[in-house]
C-alpha cells in the first residue's frame, strides 16, 4: 500500500502467512482480504462478491478455508494463513492439487483458480470429507467459476482421488 | 515441422495462473496512484437538483468530489460516450437515467477512505415518472428517457423475404406465441477495475476490457485527443463474457486522474458490476405458418430488446439479432421486425451468444410445440426444414458451409434421441430436448496483426485480442506458429497495449480465432515473403522456388542448403523484420438501411446446438438436468482442450439464465445485485454427464470458426423442451424457475383433462 | 464512523465489561461472518468490536446427564461434525451442514447463527424441533429460553443489548427418537432454502407420544400448527397422517415472497416438504434431500 495517511486507529495483526510471521498494522475495520492484498503483497487472494459466497477470496485458516472478504485481520491473530502461494513450495514448486489443474488444463480466465486449489486441498485433507470426487464436489460448490469450467476441475480432481491415496502427500507443502 | 494446429499447446502462463501470480488489472498498481469511488443514484429517473459536496470533501483522505458540472465546466471534454449514439454521460448532467447511474467521484488517498467518504455526498434529486419494462416503454405516453427519442427508440431494423402475409394466409397450420426472457447479468468473476495516468497531455489506462482500441477511441473522444494520445492496456482479464466489450469506467477513471494531477484507480464492487451492464430483457412475437407436411412456408417476428437506459451496443445489437432471429431454417417468406427500446433499467449489451439466446428459446421452443401438434420428431421436423448447402437466407445471401445435418445426428447420438429416457421414480419425469442455433459473427469488422522476427529467432506477435481465459494467446501463437512452420514456443505473444499492438476491433462475437488468426497469418506470410526476398538478394538465389522450414530458407529440391532466418537478418544488417497482416470485410449490416437489410451480413456463419435430458419432480417443479451436451461446427480445431472447455463452458453457463438467473427490479431498482440473490451455478449444478462435440470440416484448408457462445443459445430451449417433453408443460418465460414449472405442469394437466373430458364426450 | 476498537476477552466477565464501556457502539463479534459483511453493506457501524471467540467456557462440545451442551462459539463445521451431536441429534448437524458453503460453516457459529437471526438460515428450524434451548447471560443474569422463542422477527430476537448467547442445549430423547432437516432449494445448489423443514418425533411403542415440525426460511420467525401436531399423538406415522399434517401447516402458515419462490408456491411447498419430511421417518421411509 502506497498512501496510507490513516485517520482510523491501527492495532497489530500478527500472524503466520504461509508459514513466516507477519506482523501488520491494520485498521480495526479491515478485512483479511485487504491485509493480504494490500499490505502482504497476496495477489491469489481475489476479493469479488464481497459476501463470502464466490470463494475467490478463499484462504486456510489454520487450514480450513474461509472467506478472507468476510474476516477481520484482527480476527486472524495468532493464526495460520495459507493462500495458494503457500500451497506451492519453495520457488513455486507446484504441489499435487496445483499440479493436477495444470494437466488438465482446469482453467479459463483463472481468477477463481487459486481459491478453487485451496478448496480442493482443504477438501482432501479433511478427515470428516471422503477422499472422493462426489465429497470434494460438495466441498466445491461454495467456488463460483463463471467461465464454467467445472468439467476440468472435476477431472482434475478425479485424477487426485485415483492417484493419491494418502492425504500426507498432498499436504506436504502446507506450512 | 508438425501441425501445430490441432495440439493441445498450453497457455505458456499455465503455471502462474494456478499459483495467483498472473497478473490481472486487479493487481496492477502505479507510483503514487489514488482511489475512485463512484456516487450512484437510487432513483430510476429523476433530475439532478444539487450535489452537495463539502461533507464528503471533509472527510479523511478526501482529495476532490467530482460532479456532472466539473465535467461539463471542461471545454475540452465531450461529457457523453458510446457508439453510435453518444448518449451515456460520464457523470450524470442534468438527469439521472437508472438506479445505478453515477452522478458523482470521490477521490481519496485510499480506497478505504473513499469508500468512506461516499455517504457524504448529498444528492438532491427530483423524481421523474420511470418505466422498466420495454413494451410499456415502446408505448405512447410512457415516460421518455432521452428527451432526443421521445418514443424511447433506440433502433428499429426490418427483414423482409417473400411474401410473408399471403403466405401466412394459405398455410395449413399458424402458430403464434410469445416469449419472453428478463434481464440477465454477465458476472465476469473480475469487477471492472482501471487505472488511469495523465503525463504530457496523453491518456494511459489499464482496464479489464475486451476491446482495448475501441476503448481508447472512446476516451479519445471524451477527452478531445487526437487519434493516439490514449493509450490502452489490458492484462489477462477475468471473464468478460460480453460485459466488458467497450467503454464502461474507463472515462470516469481518466476524468478524475485530470481532474486531480495523480494516477487514480477505481475498482467496481460486485453490486456496480451488476449495475454497470447486463443482458437484454426481450420480448418475442413469433408465429410461424407450416403446412400439414411440416413444411415451414411463413415466419413473422417482433422482438422488442430492453436495452436500458444507454444504447451502449443496443443499435447494432438489435440489427445483429434481426440476422439470427430466423433460426437455421429454410422459410421461404419471412418478415422480421427487431427494435432496441430504452427504458429505466441498466444499460444492456452483448451477453455471450448475444441477441441470440433470446430468441432462440423462441423458435426452438416453438418447434417443438409444432412437432407435437403435428405428432412429428421434433427432430425430424427440423430435418424437414433445416438450412442447407446453397440455400438463400432471408438477408438475401446464398449460404455455405452449413452442417446442421451433421449437428443434428450428433445430438442425436450423444443423447440417445430414439431411446426413450430411463423411467423416473414414482412422482418425477424425465425426458430429452434439444436445441440449434444459427449466428452470424460481427461484420465488418477488422484485425491487424504484426508478426516480428528477432534477432535471438523470437517470433513476436503483435496483437490486440484479448485473452480472458477462451485461450485467445495460445490459439494465435499455434496459428502463427502453424503458417510459419515453427515450433510454437518460439513464438511470443503478450497483452495488448495500443501504442504498440495494432488496431483490432474487438474480442467478442467470436471471432478471434477467425479474424485476428486471419491476420496473424497473413503477417506471417508477409515475413515469410519479406525473408524470401532478403535470401534471395543476399544469397543470389535467383528464381529459384525457396520454401521455409523450422526458422530455415530451403531452396526445393536442395535440402542440404539451409539458411537460418536469424543469419539472414544478421547478414542484412538488421535487428528485426516485420510482417503485416490485415483482415477486413467491408460489408455488413452496419453498412446497410436498417429498415431494409439486404445483402451478406457475415463473413461466415456460426452453427451450434444442444441437447438435454431432464428429470422433472412433479411435486416441486424442480428441475435436475441429468445430462447436456454441446456441439458445434468448428471449422478446424485448433486446440481439442480449448475447444471441449468452450461448448462445455457453454453448457455451464447457459444453464444459469435458463434454470434461475434473473434480475428483480422493484420500485424502478435492482433489488438482487449480489451473488446471493442472484445465483450462477456452482460445481454442484454440473449435470452428471457433460459431453461436447466439435465438428471438423474434411477440407484441411476449412476456415476456422469461433466457439466461445455458439453451444450457449441453444441450452435453454434444449432444456426446456426436455421439460415439456417429459411433462407436457411449456413455459414461454425463462427462467425454468419450478415455480414456473409446476404452475405449466397444472396447466398442462388440467388442458388434458378438458380434452380428455372432451373426447369422451 | 469506522470503528474504534477491538477487544478479545478471555472471560464472559470480561466481556460484559468490555460491552459496557461502550454501551451504544459495541458489537459482539464472534466468527464475524455476518457482522464483518454487515459493516460492508453499512448495515452496521459499531465503534467497538468486542470478540468472544477466544472466551473458554462459550466453545465446545460436551454432554452431561444426557445433555449435549453446545458453546456458543463453537462453529458451525464443528457442531455439523460433531459425534455427539450426530448422535444425538443428526437432523441439527445436517441442517449445520447445509448453511452456506464450507467457508461460512468454517468461521459462523452456533450461537452467532440464533443471534443474527437469519429467516432463512436452516439450523433454528432444526433446534427448535428437537426441543433445543439457548442459555442467554447478561449482565442481570442467566436464562433460558426455548430456541423455538429466540427468534421474534426478521433479524430480532428476544436477547437484550447486552446480552450473549453462551450455549445451546439439546435435551435427552424421551424414548425412541426420530428426526430430518430437508432443506429445499428452487435454484442454485447453494441457493438459502426456500422452505426448510425440521421433523421430529418420540415414539412410545410404535406410536407418536411427542412430536414437531417446524417450518423455517418462509416467514420472519420459526412457523408451526401445534393443533396439527397434537392430533399425531397416540397415532401411527403413517402416509396418511403426513398428509394431514402438511395439509393442515400449508393452510395455517402465511408465507413470504422473495427471490425463491412466491407465497402461494411457498405454500405449496411447505406441504410437499412437510410430508415428505413425515415420510422420511415413518417406517416405511425413503427419499433423498431436497
Amino acid at each position: 500500500m502506497t498512501q496510507l495517511e490513516e485517520e482510523t486507529p491501527q492495532l497489530e495483526a500478527a500472524f503466520t502467512l504461509n508459514g513466516d510471521a507477519q506482523v501488520t498494522s491494520v485498521r480495526v475495520d479491515e478485512t483479511l482480504l485487504e491485509a493480504l492484498r494490500e499490505r502482504a503483497g497476496i495477489t491469489s487472494v481475489r476479493g469479488t462478491c464481497g459476501i463470502g459466497v464466490c470463494g475467490t477470496c478463499t484462504v486456510l485458516l489454520d487450514g480450513r478455508p474461509v472467506s478472507s472478504c468476510i474476516t477481520l485481520a484482527a480476527q486472524v491473530n495468532g493464526r495460520q494463513v495459507t493462500t495458494a502461494e503457500g500451497l506451492a513450495g519453495a520457488d513455486n514448486q507446484l504441489s499435487p492439487v496445483q499440479e493436477a489443474f495444470v494437466r488438465r488444463g482446469a482453467y479459463q480466465c483463472s481468477f477463481c483458480i487459486p481459491a478453487m486449489t485451496l478448496a480442493v486441498h482443504a477438501a482432501l485433507n479433511d478427515p470428516e470429507a471422503g477422499r472422493d470426487v462426489g465429497t470434494v464436489r460438495e466441498y466445491l460448490a461454495g467456488n463460483l467459476c463463471r467461465c464454467g469450467t467445472y468439467p476440468q476441475i472435476l477431472q482434475a480432481v478425479t485424477d487426485l482421488v485415483s492417484s493419491a491415496p494418502d492425504h500426507d502427500k498432498d499436504g506436504e507443502n502446507t506450512r | 515441422m508438425p501441425d501445430t494446429v490441432g495440439t493441445d499447446f498450453r497457455h505458456r502462463d499455465a503455471e502462474r495462473r494456478v499459483l495467483g501470480t498472473l497478473e490481472f488489472v486487479l493487481d496492477h498498481k502505479v507510483e503514487g496512484m489514488v482511489h475512485a469511488k463512484a456516487v450512484r443514484s437510487p432513483l430510476p429517473h429523476a433530475r439532478v437538483v444539487a450535489v452537495h459536496t463539502e461533507d464528503a470533501l471533509a472527510m479523511p483522505g478526501v482529495i476532490a468530489v467530482l460532479t456532472g458540472q466539473d465535467l461539463t465546466a471542461n471545454p475540452d471534454i465531450d461529457p457523453c460516450f458510446g457508439k453510435p449514439r453518444a448518449d451515456q454521460p460520464v457523470l450524470a448532467i442534468d438527469k439521472v437515467r437508472y438506479a445505478g447511474d453515477p452522478v458523482a467521484i470521490v477521490v481519496a488517498e485510499t480506497e478505504h477512505q473513499a469508500w468512506e467518504a461516499l455517504p457524504y455526498v448529498d444528492v438532491e434529486y427530483d423524481e421523474l415518472p420511470y418505466v422498466v419494462d420495454a413494451v410499456q416503454a415502446a408505448r405512447p405516453g410512457a415516460p421518455v428517457v432521452h428527451d432526443d427519442r421521445p418514443d424511447n427508440n433506440v433502433a428499429t431494423w426490418r427483414l423482409r423475404h417473400g411474401d410473408c402475409d399471403s403466405a401466412m394466409a394459405k398455410a395449413d397450420r399458424v402458430y403464434s406465441d410469445t416469449y419472453y426472457s428478463p434481464p440477465a447479468s454477465h458476472v465476469p468473476m473480475e469487477p471492472m477495475v482501471c487505472v488511469a495516468q495523465w503525463s504530457e497531455g496523453q491518456l494511459e489506462v489499464w482496464t479489464s476490457a475486451q476491446a482495448p482500441h475501441a476503448v481508447r477511441q472512446g476516451l479519445e473522444k471524451v477527452f478531445g485527443l487526437p487519434a493516439g494520445h490514449a493509450r490502452v492496456h489490458t492484462l489477462n482479464v477475468g471473464g468478460g463474457y460480453g460485459a466488458k466489450g467497450q467503454v464502461k469506467i474507463e472515462p470516469m477513471v481518466g476524468f478524475a486522474s485530470l481532474a486531480v494531477g495523480r494516477p487514480v484507480r477505481m475498482e467496481l464492487s460486485r453490486d456496480e458490476v451488476f449495475q454497470t451492464i447486463g443482458k437484454h430483457a426481450t420480448t418475442v412475437e413469433l408465429t410461424t405458418g407450416v403446412m400439414n407436411d411440416g413444411t415451414f412456408v411463413a415466419r413473422r417476428m417482433h422482438v422488442n430488446y430492453n436495452a436500458g437506459a444507454y444504447a451502449v451496443t443496443s443499435v447494432v445489437g438489435a440489427g445483429q439479432g434481426l440476422t439470427r432471429a430466423n433460426g437455421p431454417y429454410a422459410i421461404p417468406n419471412v418478415a422480421i421486425d427487431t427494435v432496441a427500446t430504452y427504458t429505466n433499467t441498466v444499460p444492456c449489451g452483448p451477453f455471450r451468444g448475444a441477441m441470440t439466446s433470446q430468441l432462440a428459446f423462441a423458435y426452438e421452443s416453438q418447434i417443438d410445440d409444432i412437432a407435437r401438434d403435428l405428432q412429428m420428431d421434433p427432430l425430424a421436423l427440423r430435418r424437414k426444414n433445416l438450412l442447407r448447402e446453397t440455400d438463400v437466407y432471408p438477408t438475401g445471401e446464398t449460404l455455405h458451409d452449413l452442417h446442421y445435418d451433421e449437428l443434428l445426428d450428433d445430438l442425436a447420438a450423444a443423447i440417445d434421441w430414439t431411446a426413450p429416457p430411463a423411467p423416473a421414480e414414482p412422482g418425477r419425469a424425465r425426458g430429452k430436448g434439444l436445441g440449434i442455433i444459427i449466428k452470424n459473427t460481427l461484420t465488418p469488422s477488422r484485425s491487424e496483426a504484426v508478426v516480428r522476427l528477432e534477432a535471438d529467432g523470437t517470433l513476436r506477435i503483435f496483437s490486440s485480442s484479448v485473452e480472458m481465459g477462451q485461450g485467445a494467446n495460445p490459439t494465435l501463437a499455434q496459428i502463427a506458429a502453424d503458417r510459419l512452420g515453427v515450433p510454437v514456443d518460439r513464438v511470443a505473444l503478450g497483452f495488448p497495449d495500443t501504442a504498440v499492438t495494432p488496431f483490432d476491433t474487438t474480442t467478442s462475437s467470436s471471432r478471434t480465432t477467425f479474424s485476428m488468426g486471419a491476420a496473424i497469418s497473413s503477417a506471417a506470410e508477409d515475413l515469410q515473403a519479406r525473408l524470401t526476398a532478403l535470401a534471395d538478394e543476399l544469397h543470389g538465389l535467383g528464381g529459384m522456388q525457396l520454401n521455409h522450414d523450422d526458422g530455415q530458407v530451403t531452396p526445393a529440391g536442395r535440402p542440404e542448403v539451409r539458411i537460418a532466418w536469424t543469419d539472414l537478418l544478421e547478414k542484412a544488417g538488421l535487428t528485426e523484420l516485420e510482417g503485416h497482416g490485415v483482415f477486413q470485410t467491408d460489408y455488413g449490416i452496419t453498412l446497410m438501411d436498417p429498415l431494409d437489410v439486404k445483402g451478406p451480413v457475415s463473413v461466415h456463419w456460426h452453427q451450434g446446438a444442444a441437447a438435454a435430458e431432464v428429470e422433472v419432480d412433479l411435486e416441486t417443479g424442480k428441475v435436475d438436468v441429468l445430462r447436456m451436451h454441446a456441439s458445434c461446427y468448428a471449422g478446424r480445431v485448433v486446440s481439442p482442450l480449448r475447444v471441449e472447455q468452450q461448448n462445455q463452458g457453454c453448457a455451464v453457463f447457459g444453464l444459469g439464465p435458463t434454470l434461475f438467473e434473473e434480475l428483480h427490479y422493484q420500485d424502478g431498482t435492482l433489488s438482487n445485485p449480489n451473488l446471493s440473490d442472484y445465483m450462477i451455478p456452482s460445481i454442484v449444478d454440473v449435470p452428471a454427464t457433460i459431453t461436447s462435440t466439435a465438428l471438423e470440416s474434411d477440407d484441411p484448408q476449412a476456415e476456422l470458426h469461433g466457439v466461445g457462445e455458439m453451444a450457449l443459445p441453444a441450452v435453454s430451449p434444449a432444456v426446456s423442451n426436455a421439460i415439456f417433453a417429459a411433462t407436457g408443460a411449456r413455459i414461454t418465460t425463462l427462467p425454468l424457475t419450478p415455480e414456473r414449472v409446476l404452475q405449466a405442469i397444472e396447466e398442462a394437466s388440467t388442458a388434458r383433462g378438458r380434452t380428455e373430458l372432451g373426447a369422451q364426450r | 464512523m469506522s470503528v474504534q476498537r477491538f477487544v478479545e476477552p478471555q472471560t464472559v466477565a470480561d466481556a460484559w465489561r468490555d460491552l459496557a464501556e461502550d454501551p451504544w457502539g459495541a458489537k459482539v463479534i464472534a466468527g464475524g461472518t455476518a457482522v464483518v459483511l454487515m459493516m460492508r453493506q453499512r448495515l452496521l457501524a459499531p465503534s467497538s468490536l468486542v470478540s468472544i471467540r477466544g472466551i473458554p467456557a462459550l466453545r465446545g462440545i460436551a454432554t452431561a446427564d444426557g445433555v449435549v451442551r453446545i458453546g456458543a462459539t463453537t462453529t458451525l463445521s464443528e457442531v455439523a461434525s460433531s459425534p455427539e451431536v450426530r448422535r444425538h441429534a443428526p437432523s441439527v448437524a445436517r441442517a449445520c451442514a447445509l448453511v452456506g458453503n464450507p467457508r461460512v460453516r468454517n468461521a459462523a457459529t452456533l450461537g452467532g447463527n440464533l443471534a443474527e437471526a437469519d429467516y432463512a438460515s436452516d439450523p433454528p428450524a432444526a433446534l427448535a424441533a428437537v426441543g433445543a434451548r439457548c442459555t442467554i447471560v447478561g449482565p442481570d443474569g442467566q436464562r433460558t429460553v426455548p430456541v423455538a422463542e429466540l427468534i421474534t422477527g426478521f433479524y430480532e430476537t428476544v436477547l437484550a443489548p447486552a446480552e450473549l448467547v453462551e450455549s445451546i442445549e439439546l435435551p435427552a430423547p424421551a424414548g425412541e427418537r426420530r428426526e430430518v432437516y430437508l432443506k429445499y432449494r428452487s435454484r442454485s445448489s447453494e441457493d438459502r432454502a426456500c422452505v426448510g423443514v425440521a421433523a421430529r418425533i418420540d415414539l412410545d411403542r410404535g406410536r407418536v407420544a411427542d412430536a414437531d415440525v417446524v417450518v423455517g426460511a418462509v416467514a420472519s420467525t420459526l412457523q408451526r400448527a401445534p393443533e396439527a401436531l397434537a392430533e399425531l399423538r397416540g397415532r401411527r406415522l403413517d402416509a396418511e397422517a403426513a398428509g394431514s399434517v402438511a395439509r393442515a401447516y400449508a393452510a395455517a402458515i402465511e408465507p413470504m415472497h422473495d427471490g425463491r419462490g412466491s407465497a402461494s408456491y411457498r405454500r405449496k411447498m411447505i406441504q410437499v416438504f412437510v410430508r415428505r419430511a413425515l415420510l422420511q421417518i415413518t417406517d416405511e421411509a425413503g427419499g433423498e434431500d431436497a
